[in-house]
């Protein structure tokens, strides 16, 4: 597909930081940012499948300017590297009003929060399968694990939801190295084999441990509360009454910056380029100084740390949690994430998540072909970026 | 040369299984030594050098860097102690810039962990940013071509920048011995000619550098090495200077065959 059209083959080198000057990139980048919200706020409204379909085909007509006009691609680049403070500003901003434009749907915001703790699994597992290649089909298993973890530590010890979240998140990462330590034994499809078994044997204990409350799971789990304020009645700020959803909304948008924050700064360390130079040839990298088995113990670690979170908003946001939460599924769902969104590209990995979250959803319209038109358009989206929606990027140095 | 020793090997011997790919190798190498290994193929020579990168855990024997037991340890330690090497076939990070390659050269010389990275994210970035620094500077010395093309991934360069690329990632640890597999391996004449240019202006700035090089390429072995060893199915045939070793009728066997070597000789 890209190979008919000459532009496609300039590389990412002979267009790199064309100069856009300043009052031309602050308002680029605020026009994407707020043509980025409204087609979101849209596409969640949306209820006739006709104007769903059409925002998704317009979604892919973007793709293929930008697929076909590197140039524009790298424009936007420059512009969002140049104006890094205002980007990331207005982006806080429109997250902070975002709930105050969709008239109050419960929907529109419950399908935000399960998008946002998608987007915090898909940059936990983006750690691992995006920066050091890693296959992990485990990460529905840590997600699982820390639900649990704190699930139970609410219903029989009355532990507050935010102990019970740090304590999650340990819990997790114990298991995440647990898993980790066998792993380094093997590589690649079989290494595969060995994190799919993880989930399968987690998922099987959940399943059938008395503790976790077997196949009917843990009900009753409270909401959280900060400073008096059940999270489970309604929001109000300067008299606007915003539905009890937004609660978990601003929570999971909490969790997702520093997400962000923490993704960005490992990238941008030693440890980031150790992970790279791991996923490039590991080999290579152990002769460059680099302790693999160490790095990929770590990956399982940092991904099940994230994914520990996840899980513990998720429990105590619906309230009720089974084994079925938790399967093999969820962990291919993830991971599709992290490939259709562009593997070690932060921005993609959130895309990706919200896309895929979203999109079968909105298309219940189609009913019994909902799956298949699902698949459709992630196929058509990766055919037109093959690298997925936003492909990685090369680092740059100080100035 | 009487420069003291740097990293020795004392009666190494590798099995794998009941094939016996390296019996009783001793070898020395001295502060600004360059010694070549040369052999037939299957000679063993590679397999030397995975023994002392640490790839390898030598059957029997030991290996010595400044008189440290060295043998055993992974690889990534031996990197730290002051070993590097290339790769016969080019091992370059593809997907990374061609900086970055430099960069992760210095892993070892860097300390920031993860925790670092998190909270201490100032310190974090400064050291990076100075072994980006570094790194610009190495391949700018190493190479003005290559230091042009530092943002490209390094993928994209061709085959003698990419060799070049991969002998700067290995001096980017500053390391007291550099091992090259087969520099010149794929390179016609010219690109050779640039080569031994190139390793010669290294060693000139770094005295005290030592360098094993695998090689099949006569040319490059009769001009930079000090010394060369010669093996043979995982024997020491030979270690002297070109002149004395290519002389010697086993070597001559073992490069020639026994009738060709007679018939050289007559």
């Amino acid at each position: 597909m890209s190979a008919s059209n000459p532009a496609s083959n300039l590389t990412p080198a002979d267009v790199a930081a064309p100069v856009v000057a300043a009052p031309r990139a602050i308002a680029l980048v605020a026009a994407i940012e707020l043509a980025g919200a409204l087609f979101l706020r849209q596409f969640l409204l949306a209820e006739d499948w006709r104007v769903v379909v059409a925002m998704l085909a317009l979604f892919g007509a973007a793709l293929v300017a930008m697929q076909r006009r590197p140039a524009l691609e790298a424009r936007i680049e420059a512009a969002f590297a140049d104006q890094a403070r205002l980007a990331a500003l207005l982006g806080l901003a429109i997250v902070l009003a975002f709930p105050f434009v969709l008239e109050k749907s419960t929907y529109a915001l419950h399908l935000l929060v399960l998008a946002q703790l998608y987007a915090v699994l898909a940059l936990a597992l983006n750690f691992q399968l995006g920066s050091a290649n890693i296959p992990n089909f485990a990460t529905g298993a840590s997600y699982g694990i820390g639900a649990y973890a704190s699930a139970l530590l609410a219903v029989n010890w009355d532990v507050s939801f935010w102990l019970a979240l740090p304590a999650a998140a340990v819990v997790a990462t114990v298991f995440g190295f647990l898993l980790g330590v066998p792993s380094m034994r093997t590589r690649d499809s079989y290494l595969a084999l060995v994190t799919i078994a993880f989930g399968v044997v987690i998922h099987q204990l959940l399943n059938n441990l008395e503790f976790t409350g077997g196949p009917n799971g843990l009900v009753g789990i409270p909401a959280p509360e900060l400073f008096g304020h059940s999270f489970a009645s309604p929001l109000v700020i300067l008299g606007y009454d915003l539905p009890a959803q937004a609660n978990f909304y601003y929570l999971s948008a909490l969790l997702v910056g520093i997400a962000i924050l923490f993704a960005r700064r490992v990238h941008d360390s030693r440890v980031g380029l150790a992970w790279n130079a791991l996923r490039a040839d590991e080999l290579a990298a152990r002769c460059q100084g680099i302790n693999a088995t160490w790095y990929k113990v770590l990956a399982f670690a940092v991904d099940a740390f994230l994914a520990g979170f996840a899980g513990t908003i998720y429990a105590f946001y619906v309230g009720f949690i089974s084994p079925d939460n938790f399967t093999f599924l969820v962990s291919v769902t993830i991971m599709t994430m992290v490939i259709a969104g562009g593997m070690d590209n932060t921005l993609g990995v959130i895309v990706g998540a919200f896309l895929l979250t979203l999109l079968p959803e909105k298309l219940r319209a189609f009913s019994d072909y909902r799956i298949l038109f699902f698949g459709v358009t992630v196929i058509a989206f990766l055919m037109i970026r093959p690298q997925g929606l936003f492909p990685q990027r090369l680092r740059r140095y100080g100035a | 040369m009487s420069a003291p020793t740097i990293l020795e090997g004392q009666g190494l011997t590798m099995r794998f299984g009941g094939l016996m790919a390296m019996a009783e190798v001793d070898f020395t190498l001295r502060k600004g030594e360059i010694l070549g290994i040369i052999g037939p193929n299957g000679a063993g020579k590679s397999t030397l050098l995975n023994i002392v990168t640490g790839l390898y855990k030598p059957s029997s024997g030991a290996v010595r860097l400044a008189g440290e037991r060295i043998d055993g340890l992974p690889a990534h330690r031996i990197v730290a102690m002051g070993i590097a090497r290339t790769f016969q076939s080019s091992r370059l990070f593809g997907d990374l810039s061609v900086l970055d390659n430099v960069v992760i050269g210095r892993h070892a010389l860097m300390k920031s962990g993860l925790l670092d990275a998190i909270l201490r994210r100032g310190r974090a970035q400064a050291e990076l940013n100075d072994a980006a620094e570094r790194a610009a500077a190495l391949l700018k010395a190493v190479s003005r071509d290559l230091y042009a093309q530092r943002h490209r991934p390094a993928a994209e360069l061709p085959q003698a920048d990419r060799r070049r690329l991969e002998i700067a990632r290995a001096l980017a640890s500053e390391p007291r011995v550099l091992l090259l597999d087969e520099p010149s391996s794929g390179m016609d004449d010219a690109d050779t000619d640039a080569l031994m240019a190139d390793i010669r202006a290294i060693c000139a700035a770094r005295p005290d550098l030592a360098l094993m090089i695998i090689e099949h390429d006569m040319r490059l072995v009769a001009a930079l090495p000090h010394r060369v060893l010669v093996l043979d199915y995982g024997q020491k045939l030979a270690d002297g200077p070109y002149e004395e070793v290519r002389k010697i009728p086993r070597v001559q066997e073992a490069y020639l065959g026994r009738k060709a070597a007679q018939h050289a000789r007559a």
